[in-house]
């Protein structure tokens, strides 16, 4: 039979954003991929060149619009190795808090895209559902409900309200039982399941070598978190463990592995939340004004020529690292040169690949499954 | 059994009469009964498309608050109370207030009840309410109910494109093949025994044939909008058909088998005559034609050829404006058309549950009172019941099965089902059937005896297929999907791990 291109995208349901994926069939079997990124290169990183350590917070956060705390927390740590400042305990597990809780947020974002994917519409409003309590929970930590501007070097902007750790405690265990309520629904479907398993097959030791990161190594029995190698923050001080799925074909990860694997990390982003709160330094029901140096130390304004710092931090799609080399502009305000490692930058050109052989129909699957967000790809 | 209001008879007679006194005296004299044969059929046929037709508009009131109520995690049951209850206790038009000398007062009461037990309590409600209140005015009566009509007045306003380098007469033709073939097998369904368009002898292979036209009006616009996600979706449409087509006949033969006759009204006769509906005799046949109907009007799990993950639209992303709103409306006539066609093969038609039972009551009229309740009432409400507990249910529950599954599905699952439920329907024909048991009257018959035991047949076809239902159910390959999941390695604690040295 002839075979024929499809461009699929830039506008294109399975996308999840700007970008192109050239799909060429035989009838319904895809036969070669290829993917075309770059619709919405910002230049983050040359903007950052004119802009002190401050002012790159906000844009840190429009690097993924769904995970922006992550993004912002990432670069501020980067920051701090740059700057030599030592973060004050409270401050430090305020941050886990609400990079767990952007966690969550971030992965109900991508189960509720997921599922209509897959055809299923009503997993897309249980989702955004559930993502507004913990959208809501960081609009009371950052006054926003996307790009929160949270962190700041050398601690975070504000402490936490009085009232929000019983909330979060409240919310954070009801979305415990929502958790099974969402695997009796996928789970127990028969068609959720042919549709996932044995679909878009990806092999760890491929995946190590193109350089994938995060929840999608981790579906493929790869023990590595960033959070749990080289713990950054508080992570060695709290309860949890790595999600980590062991797939059951020598074939590798399939759909399913990956679906799971992001299931369980929602539960330990909870767990690792109601610890958390506990163990908080100061006490969870109190609130230190802003600048109190329980939530924020005292951080240089410029780095000398010369420094460079690096963090290497867990976002929710995998390992994201900043580089920055200090004594840029305004005698040394402002970084010379910052770089950013996005992990789905790497990752979607593999995925393009894995899609050979199987049908139109699971592209959708395929890629909604490693989660893609163009905002950090594209930069 | 005969309905007890047959609105044909009385349009029949009126307009004979009129045509009568009216031509009397004038030329037109001796062709009279021609005249007025073709004007009652004329009135006939358009009163029953039109009932049909506006009927159609509460299936799409029923999706969207169903639907609704779905989504906010509250399932069917709540889906279903919706209907009566309203929104936040307060929005469901009340128009008991408006009765005369408070005669409205218990219904006010029992529905200020049902809102303290039931009712949607508190903002967790916001979204329901934010997509279901619709008001006129400050007053609203059925909620959402014109919603349809608003957004068919939308349709109506935009621009008819056609795209550059289509193949612009079959682009244009395609759309009203899909919709007349769609609205003629309105044609064919009946009411109740008194409101009926016509009736062919053969009208459920004429119906059937009828469903078998749209998917090759689907093929056409898919294969001549001149754009590779309509082409895929025409011939998935196309190949779709191969799958479902022949388990669904084979179906539909099962039934004629079993109530020995090609025609749906005298198979509704037969299913009140012998005393028990198809569904208790045939329940693998009603789950049979149940999906293969899913699939014969392209729901979700069988949507494929319009998946708008991948396809965007499917077949019919080049069409806007009346010609898209025409073709929604015929696939939401499609499947009302097939929960129709479930209520008369498998649910008795027109006939209330025990209908003989209850009507031979002679205790204050109850019986009598029972036997007058109208029967197209009885059959729209079956079939609503249908298509929600049904269509809407699976659609929002259930994901989007691939062309290659649907067609291992329907040839390698259904076509041996509905071969062994043909095989089933001539053996209970043959062997369990007793003519001298058929009974006309009010009471029906107890032609499916067994052992001198009354409904044998039926209670013990319905206890196998309930017993074998509930194993599957349970046994669906759990220790499979267990060893899949809940996979956590507990790996040495966080911290001790030296980057390098493992």
């Amino acid at each position: 039979m002839a075979q024929m291109w499809i461009t699929m995208g830039p506008q294109h349901p399975m996308t999840h954003g700007l970008w192109t994926l050239r799909v060429k069939v035989d009838g319904e079997t895809v036969v070669d991929t290829e993917a075309e990124l770059g619709y919405i290169h910002r230049g983050v990183e040359k903007i950052c060149e004119s802009r002190d350590f401050t002012q790159v917070t906000p844009y840190c956060d429009r690097l993924c619009y769904v995970s922006a705390m992550t993004w912002a927390n990432s670069y501020i740590y980067a920051a701090e190795d740059l700057l030599e400042v030592d973060v004050p305990e409270r401050a430090e597990y305020i941050r886990l808090i609400a990079a767990e809780c952007q966690r969550l947020a971030s992965h109900l974002m991508w189960l509720g895209a997921y599922g209509p994917d897959i055809g299923s519409l009503t997993l897309m409003t249980w989702c955004m559902r559930d993502r507004e309590m913990f959208l809501d929970l960081l609009q009371e930590l950052g006054g926003s409900r996307m790009h929160y501007n949270y962190p700041r070097v050398g601690g975070v902007k504000r402490d936490i309200p009085v009232g929000f750790a019983d909330r979060l405690i409240a919310k954070v265990k009801l979305f415990e039982k929502r958790i099974d309520e969402y695997e009796m629904m996928l789970d127990e479907s028969t068609i959720w399941l042919v549709r996932l398993q044995g679909v878009g097959y990806a092999q760890a030791e491929d995946m190590v070598n193109a350089g994938v990161t995060g929840p999608n190594i981790r579906a493929a029995g790869v023990n590595y978190d960033v959070r749990w190698a080289h713990p950054y923050s508080v992570y060695d001080q709290v309860d949890w463990e790595p999600a980590v799925e062991k797939p059951t074909s020598v074939k590798g990860a399939d759909c399913y592995d990956r679906y799971r694997v992001r299931m369980e990390e929602m539960r330990q982003s909870c767990r690792m939340i109601l610890d958390a709160i506990e163990k908080i330094p100061g006490g969870k029901n109190t609130n230190y004004a802003n600048g109190d140096e329980m939530i924020i130390a005292k951080a240089p304004t410029r780095a000398p020529e010369g420094a460079t710092g690096f963090s290497n931090y867990e976002c929710t799609r995998g390992a994201s690292q900043f580089y920055i080399q200090g004594g840029g502009d305004g005698r040394g305000k402002n970084p010379y040169r910052l770089s950013i490692r996005s992990p789905m930058f790497i990752t979607i050109p593999y995925v393009a690949k894995t899609m050979i052989g199987y049908k139109v129909a699971d592209i959708p699957a395929i890629m909604g499954s490693f989660d893609p967000c163009i905002g950090e790809t594209d930069r | 059994m005969e309905d007890a209001y047959d609105l044909r008879t009385f349009l029949s007679g009126l307009v004979d009469d009129i045509v009568h006194s009216a031509v009397e005296g004038t030329p037109l004299e001796e062709n009279a009964d021609a005249l007025s044969f073709g004007l009652g059929t004329f009135l006939v046929v358009n009163v029953v498309f039109l009932m049909l037709f506006f009927s159609q508009f509460a299936i799409l009131w029923i999706e969207r608050k169903a639907v609704a109520r779905m989504q906010d995690r509250y399932g069917a049951t709540t889906a279903l109370r919706s209907l009566w209850v309203g929104e936040n206790g307060t929005t469901a038009g009340e128009w008991w207030n408006m009765l005369p000398f408070g005669l409205g007062k218990p219904i006010g009461a029992v529905h200020g009840w049902l809102n303290k037990k039931f009712g949607n309590r508190d903002e967790k409600f916001a979204t329901v309410d934010r997509v279901n209140n619709r008001s006129w005015m400050g007053f609203t009566i059925l909620p959402g109910f014109f919603q349809n009509v608003a957004d068919g007045m939308k349709f109506l306003v935009k621009e008819h494109m056609v795209p550059q380098r289509a193949d612009r007469l079959i682009f244009e033709v395609s759309p009203f093949l899909i919709v007349s073939s769609t609205l003629l097998i309105l044609g064919m369904i009946p009411l109740s025994s008194g409101i009926y368009a016509t009736n062919p002898d053969l009208s459920i292979l004429y119906a059937i044939a009828i469903f078998g036209i749209a998917p090759i009006g689907v093929f056409f616009a898919g294969w001549s909008s001149n754009n590779k996600y309509t082409l895929i979706g025409g011939i998935r449409s196309a190949a779709q058909l191969t799958a479902y087509e022949i388990p669904l006949l084979l179906t539909l033969l099962s039934v004629a088998i079993l109530t020995g006759t090609f025609n749906i009204i005298e198979s509704i006769h037969f299913q009140h005559s012998a005393g028990v509906w198809n569904i208790f005799l045939m329940p693998l046949g009603a789950a049979l034609f149940l999906v293969t109907m899913i699939a014969e009007v392209e729901r979700v799990p069988f949507d494929m050829p319009e998946a708008e993950a991948e396809l965007v639209e499917g077949w019919w992303t080049e069409y806007g404006g009346m010609r898209f709103g025409m073709l929604f409306m015929a696939e939401y006539i499609r499947t009302y058309a097939a929960c129709f066609l479930f209520t008369h093969f498998f649910l008795g038609g027109w006939h209330l549950p025990l209908h003989g039972t209850i009507g031979s009551i002679e205790f204050l009229g109850i019986g009598a009172a029972y036997q007058m309740i109208p029967g197209a009432g009885v059959t729209l409400i079956k079939s609503w019941l249908v298509f929600l507990i049904v269509f809407v249910w699976a659609r929002f529950a259930l994901a989007r099965i691939r062309t290659d599954q649907i067609l291992e599905f329907g040839w390698r699952m259904l076509l041996p089902l509905a071969v062994l439920q043909v095989i089933l329907a001539m053996v209970y024909r043959l062997y369990f059937f007793d003519a001298s048991g058929m009974d006309d009257s009010a009471s029906g018959g107890m032609a499916w005896d067994l052992f001198g035991i009354p409904m044998l047949v039926p209670i013990l076809t319905t206890l196998f297929w309930t017993g074998l239902f509930l194993i599957y159910l349970n046994d669906e390959g759990k220790s499979v999907n267990e060893e899949r999941m809940f996979h956590v390695y507990t790996v040495e604690p966080a911290g001790t791990v030296v980057p390098g040295t493992e």
